[in-house]
């Protein structure tokens, strides 16, 4: 049995393009715009009242370098709207064709339900990875263009944690696609980034004990930038573990509820 | 040899009755039609074959193996044309044709020349086609790669009368060439011009079998009298009317009847063949009946 398909591949991919280019090229521009104001906000952060120092240490603290503003400023707004892409991207490749009712026509081709599964990751996982390295090239375009120094190792460990962080987003929803009922709407997958994404928010914030084991119930923890440059590249590997194996457990199940999956519109 | 065969096969949704029983057996070569009205069975019945859903219980065979989730050695062999054509709505029709031609290992030389027999234009968008339009698309995708058996579940709803004649002789051409077809149906005209079978379903049951040549034996008279009277004739039944006018059905030799008729001193009267839908409504009723 085949996993994956290349003529189904290349349709997958040709149908969601168009958003992929979109939602790559948005992202890119604001990360590029961030990147490029930094002169200015040396300045800014130069004018700080040294009273608002811990304030900030809540937000990373005042950053030294152009990688601890891009950690601080760029790289989490990625991390928000690269992941509701990736959560939009998983959920429609199942849920689309059922939504737009084509689920009949396409699962009567001769193609096993493991070939759809696979193959459908597969789309989901290149695009992921698309718009990563498109935005990693980007910023660093960005960096080029300040005419920054910059430190390369941080920089690349960011972009890889944030390209497994948008996976676990994609792979999640695409496995929640497959558990639900047909006809949900996207808007049921971007809430699960979005709440994560508060949740991880309040976690980093906040001094207490008790909310700071918040940080161990989202994925964004293990690609938080700010915590990699503050310890000194320690990965938080309960975090990255525990989410690693939520998602292999959810594609599994989805895979088991997908085998089943009746086709009635 | 029979290329489709369910042994009570029942599905249910839930609570919900899909189809209670369906026994029945196509053999090959044949053109069989399902009738029945709508929510009778008939889309759930095709989609079981299509391997889209499962039977809750009960057996069917597809070309010798078992249809299910995982039917793509069947499918390989069948031509399926959902009920609603949808297809990616933002491609051009070549491009999704394309697509499944690639998908069932053909090029496009087919794709070519149905859509030249169906005047279906290649280079439309799918979503600025009409709805009959659509249904052309459906039609090219289950026909592409000359299939052993076409599934096809109301081909001809929203067809024009000039292609739906074009597409039942497409399905004579297939079926000469060897081709096995399974259509539902609500269009009796159809049926009765190009299947040798027919299964009528109700309710989930399917309530008859038989040949288009069995069926059109049991077709009748039917005559509409301008008088209340009651008339009498063996094999002649009342089965309606008002003061006016009176309603019969009559199976029997004609020349009774029209010296029945002489001497009865009517104003006026119509005698006309039953139709196809006349004989299974009669069916149906039956059907209710018991």
């Amino acid at each position: 049995m085949k996993l994956f398909d290349g003529t189904l591949l290349a349709m997958e991919l040709r149908r969601s393009y168009k958003g992929v280019l979109i939602w790559t090229l948005a992202i890119s521009a604001s990360l590029v715009m961030v990147i490029a104001i930094y002169p200015l906000v040396i300045d800014m952060y130069a004018a700080i009242p040294p009273e608002f120092y811990d304030l900030m240490a809540a937000f990373g603290g005042i950053p030294d370098t152009i990688v601890e503003y891009y950690a601080t400023e760029g790289a989490m707004m990625l991390q928000l709207f690269g992941s509701l892409f990736a959560a939009l991207q998983g959920f429609g490749a199942i849920n689309r064709d059922e939504r737009e009712k084509t689920a009949e026509s396409l699962y009567s081709l001769p193609l096993s339900r493991m070939t759809f599964y696979c193959t459908k990751l597969l789309r989901v996982t290149l695009e992921v990875v698309f718009l990563c390295g498109v935005t990693a090239l980007f910023s660093y375009i960005g960096f080029l263009i300040i005419d920054e120094p910059i430190d390369y190792p941080p920089f690349i460990l960011f972009s890889v944690l944030n390209t497994l962080v948008f996976l676990v987003f994609a792979w999640l929803c695409f496995a929640m696609a497959a558990l639900l009922k047909p006809n949900q709407k996207p808007m049921a997958a971007i809430a699960i980034p979005f709440v994560l994404y508060v949740i991880y928010t309040i976690a980093m914030m906040t001094q207490n004990e008790v909310l700071d084991l918040l940080k161990y119930i989202t994925p964004f923890t293990f690609a938080d930038p700010v915590e990699i440059l503050k310890t000194d590249f320690q990965l938080e590997w309960i975090s990255m573990t525990v989410f690693l194996g939520l998602t292999v457990f959810g594609t599994v199940a989805g895979w088991k509820a997908f085998a089943r999956r009746e086709f009635t519109i | 040899m029979d290329v489709i065969t369910s042994v009570n096969l029942k599905k249910y949704y839930g609570q919900a009755r899909g189809l209670e029983d369906a026994t029945l057996a196509v053999r090959a070569g044949e053109i069989y039609g399902f009738v029945g009205p709508n929510g009778s069975g008939k889309t759930t019945f095709i989609r079981i074959l299509a391997g889209l859903i499962q039977s809750t219980s009960g057996s069917v065979s597809v070309l010798g193996k078992t249809p299910g989730p995982d039917s793509a050695a069947i499918n390989k062999d069948i031509g399926y044309m959902p009920g609603e054509s949808f297809y990616y709505p933002e491609l051009k029709v070549r491009t999704v044709l394309s697509f499944f031609a690639r998908e069932r290992g053909c090029d496009d030389i087919r794709m070519r020349e149905l859509a030249a027999i169906l005047d279906l234009d290649l280079d439309k968008r799918i979503d600025a086609l009409s709805f009959g339009n659509r249904k052309k698309v459906g039609i090219v995708a289950s026909m592409l790669h000359r299939p052993q058996l076409l599934v096809l579940d109301e081909p001809t709803t929203g067809l024009d009368p000039l292609v739906q004649r074009i597409f039942l002789d497409l399905l004579r051409e297939e079926q000469k060439r060897g081709t096995t077809v399974f259509l539902s149906s609500h269009n009796l005209t159809e049926v009765e011009k190009v299947c040798d079978r027919v299964a009528l379903v109700k309710d989930g049951k399917i309530l008859l079998v038989t040949t288009i040549a069995d069926l059109v034996k049991q077709k009748h008279k039917r005559l509409v009298v301008a008088s209340a009277a009651d008339l009498v004739l063996p094999g002649l039944q009342k089965n309606g009317g008002n003061d006016r006018e009176s309603y019969f059905e009559y199976r029997g030799e004609t020349a009774p009847l029209l010296n029945l008729l002489a001497g009865a001193n009517l104003t006026d009267v119509v005698i006309r063949d039953a139709t196809l839908e006349e004989i299974f409504i009669g069916h149906y009723k039956r059907g209710n009946e018991r």
